[in-house]
């Protein structure tokens, strides 16, 4: 993963919001008159990237435009198909005058925030033992990236036999030791946390692979300078690894943020959004409006909103963690 | 010339609204039922959805069915397309494909509770003006008022599930009890036996925040003789016999009857814990007795019963069963609509029902399949006893999703002990009243 679409997505440059095309050579963005070459070959360079453009529009823009204009219509069956009616905001008053949307969220929140900070400390450490072994450490990757690799509903109905009452290895084990079978998933405290260990077992391998990655990167010599000037490991890894660290944390994070904001599977397989609405995430939410009561606008509106906030959050976690990618890590 | 994003944006929002406009089509009712009135006199090629059957000897009971419809319909093929296997999985799979308008499957099997949302929203085609005048004599008048929604009809019978209490008759006979003929008795016989070491758990049934839960709270509401809707079809939940009801449901959590984690059990979890021999009693539908009697399936066989379900001391009500089960629609956008009614007709015709009787682990929608021959020779008590039962429907509703979610979201915390019976019953009814209008989530 290049800097290159970090930098072009967090900011743009001058010159692609004055109309000009990021496959330009750099003097565009410097307002500079540009060379009919340039042109030519910009025009090249959009050639090569219209079939992927149109697989794009296809696949991704499109079901993204169509969510909208759901989510701001009136929209009803009829005999052959949906029927868009008037333009209407009434789905986005019922979510938000509904406290089941707000536990939804509360719980979606909850649960990104727990996981995506105990995977990156877990995935940090990892990588850190991972940089100091030698020979051994193809397959011990190998090993730890089992969990990740899996289907996810795979490893969701993995866990759900091992939580299960009646026969999961998970309360035999509990019972051995403390001599009572806690009932896991069916209150809300222990069902949230075991969702939150699952993920963590999950996907603490692909931000360790990521660190792990940024670790190898830095260069030995700043290692060097360090012990030159006298810096014990503590201050070694505060100073100079997690600073350098930083581009690469942030990608991770961002990754694991989008994709934890969307848990569906995990919760859909091991509690079905219960006990009540406890593990209810608001992609089973927008799920239950959408494909049980058949409210194709209600569906639309959670997935809108579910995209206004994730995007939210990312933008949030980058001002606060002052990730310019482009700037070598420094703030 | 270079192009803009904005260009590019412009062109991906016609596009998008190019594909809004195709596709969504209003077609006339009175036309497509002029097209399902006449069988096809030239080939046809049908595609029916269908879960699978339980069978009783082994063969696979939707080929049988398949095959007898194509001897008869010599032009006609159906192929089989293999559906999913609980009722709101199949929902939101077969609801992308029929709102999309897509021609597949012709014909689809559906939960006896989905006619009124499906057909409120266009996704089956009312048939009864494509069935004769005393088409319903012959099934159970439940499953007539669950098919038909504001006086169409929706929905094609084919086989029912009613939920029987299965027990079992060895340990009974060890400890020289029998069979429960109130809660009340059975709370009393599932703590003697516990007692003894010779089974971990009382009674085991459903309570996992699903419809296997409503069905449950519907059955124990009738037990207690505690009405859901008034004879308007408004929300009337509430007093004491309904607290009765969910007193009971905490109850067998709370004495130690039903293990805790009753709390994520669908069917399959409580029937897996019944047939390893880790309980005395079991709520299910009818199709348990095929599974929990069969040698190598089951640790159980031949060791346990099935009576319809008892009721409340004092009551004088008992064999209480929600009205379940599975049937024919037919999908509106269809190519062949004379052929897929004609088939969803010949599933609840004699030949099918009779079939159903011999062949399959389910109860024919059909009354007279229940006493045939058929029926005798396989000896099976759910279905022997079928006639027996007081059937009570759910509530008919184009908004039922949220009806059954407000059912049983509040239920799910009274057996857990979260809320208590009087608490989860005013829940239960408020949220009832906001489902019923349409104002859920």
């Amino acid at each position: 993963m290049s800097s290159v679409p970090m930098k072009a997505a967090m900011t743009p440059s001058k010159g692609e919001k004055n109309g000009g095309s990021p496959a330009a050579p750099r003097q565009a963005s410097a307002g500079a008159p540009v060379s009919s070459t340039a042109r030519r070959r910009a025009r090249t360079g959009w050639l090569f990237a219209s079939p992927a453009l149109l697989v794009i529009a296809a696949v991704t823009i499109f079901p993204v435009l169509f969510s909208l204009v759901l989510s701001f219509c009136e929209v009803r069956l009829e005999y052959g198909g949906l029927r868009l009616g008037s333009p209407t905001v009434a789905h986005y008053g019922t979510l938000l005058t509904h406290s089941e949307w707000y536990r939804a969220l509360a719980f979606t929140l909850g649960f990104t925030v727990v996981s995506v900070f105990a995977e990156l400390v877990l995935g940090t450490l990892v990588a850190l033992v991972l940089e100091r072994l030698g020979a051994a450490r193809g397959w011990i990757l190998a090993l730890l990236l089992l969990p990740w690799a899996l289907i996810n509903v795979v490893a969701a109905q993995l866990w759900a036999y091992l939580f299960n009452g009646t026969y999961g290895a998970v309360g035999w084990l509990c019972e051995q030791l403390f001599g009572t079978q806690p009932d896991i998933l069916g209150q809300p405290a222990p069902a949230m946390a075991a969702l939150v260990a699952v993920d963590v077992w999950k996907t603490t391998p692909f931000v360790a692979i990521v660190v792990l990655a940024g670790l190898m990167l830095i260069p030995g010599d700043v290692y060097e300078a360090a012990e030159i000037d006298g810096a014990n490991a503590w201050t070694t890894f505060w100073k100079v690894t997690l600073p350098q660290l930083r581009p690469i944390v942030a990608i991770a994070v961002l990754f694991r943020i989008l994709q934890a904001f969307g848990i569906f599977d995990l919760p859909f397989v091991l509690t079905q959004g219960g006990p009540g609405t406890a593990t209810q995430s608001v992609a089973i939410l927008g799920y239950r409006i959408l494909f049980q009561n058949l409210d194709f606008g209600g569906g639309a509106a959670v997935a809108v909103t579910t995209a206004v906030i994730v995007m939210g959050c990312c933008l949030l976690f980058l001002r606060v963690f002052r990730a310019h990618v482009d700037e070598g890590g420094r703030a | 010339m270079p192009l803009h994003r904005r260009a590019l944006l412009t062109g991906a929002v016609s596009a998008a609204a190019a594909g809004l406009l195709a596709g969504c089509g209003g077609k006339d009712l009175d036309d497509l039922l002029a097209q399902a009135s006449a069988v096809p006199r030239k080939p046809a090629r049908l595609t029916w959805w269908v879960s699978e059957i339980p069978s009783r000897r082994g063969g696979v009971v939707a080929d049988l069915i398949i095959r007898a419809f194509e001897r008869r319909h010599p032009l006609i093929t159906v192929s089989k397309i293999n559906a999913l296997s609980t009722s709101d999985g199949n929902r939101s799979a077969l609801t992308t494909q029929l709102a999309g308008g897509s021609a597949q499957p012709d014909v689809y099997l559906g939960d006896t509770t989905w006619p009124a949302q499906f057909g409120h929203s266009s996704l089956a085609l009312p048939v009864e003006k494509l069935l004769p005048g005393d088409f319903w004599d012959a099934y159970p008048p439940a499953l007539r008022d669950s098919s038909t929604y504001r006086g169409k009809v929706y929905a094609v019978p084919f086989f029912t599930d009613s939920s029987y209490l299965f027990y079992r008759k060895d340990l009974l006979a060890k400890h020289g009890l029998r069979v429960p003929r109130s809660w009340e008795e059975l709370q009393h016989t599932s703590r003697t036996v516990q007692r003894t070491g010779d089974v971990e758990a009382g009674f085991l049934w459903q309570a996992a925040v699903t419809e296997s839960l409503t069905a449950n709270v519907t059955e124990f509401l009738a037990d207690a003789g505690a009405a859901v809707l008034d004879g308007q079809g408004r929300a009337a939940l509430g007093g004491a016999a309904a607290e009765r009801a969910f007193s009971l449901m905490a109850g067998f959590t709370a004495h130690g009857i039903t293990p805790r984690t009753v709390a994520t059990y669908e069917e399959s979890d409580s029937q897996d814990a019944f047939v390893n021999g880790r309980g005395l009693f079991l709520r299910n539908w009818s199709y348990a007795w095929v599974n929990a009697n069969t040698q190598g399936v089951s640790r159980v066989a031949g060791k346990i019963g099935a009576v319809p379900r008892p009721g409340f001391e004092g009551t004088g009500r008992s064999g209480v069963s929600c009205a379940g089960g599975w049937s024919n629609f037919v999908n509106p956008s269809s190519r062949e609509l004379g052929a897929a009614v004609e088939f969803a007709r010949f599933c609840a015709g004699d030949e099918v029902q009779r079939l159903l009787a011999r062949e399959a682990g389910v109860i024919p929608a059909a009354t007279s399949a229940l006493s045939g021959p058929q029926a005798r020779a396989a000896k099976d008590p759910t279905v022997l006893r079928a006639a027996d039962l007081r059937l009570v429907a759910r509530p008919v509703t184009p908004y039922y999703p949220q009806v059954s979610k407000a059912l049983y979201t509040p239920a799910n915390e009274v057996v857990r002990g979260a809320l208590s019976p009087a608490a989860g019953v005013r829940a239960a009814g408020k949220g009832l009243r906001t489902a019923l209008e349409g104002r859920a989530l």
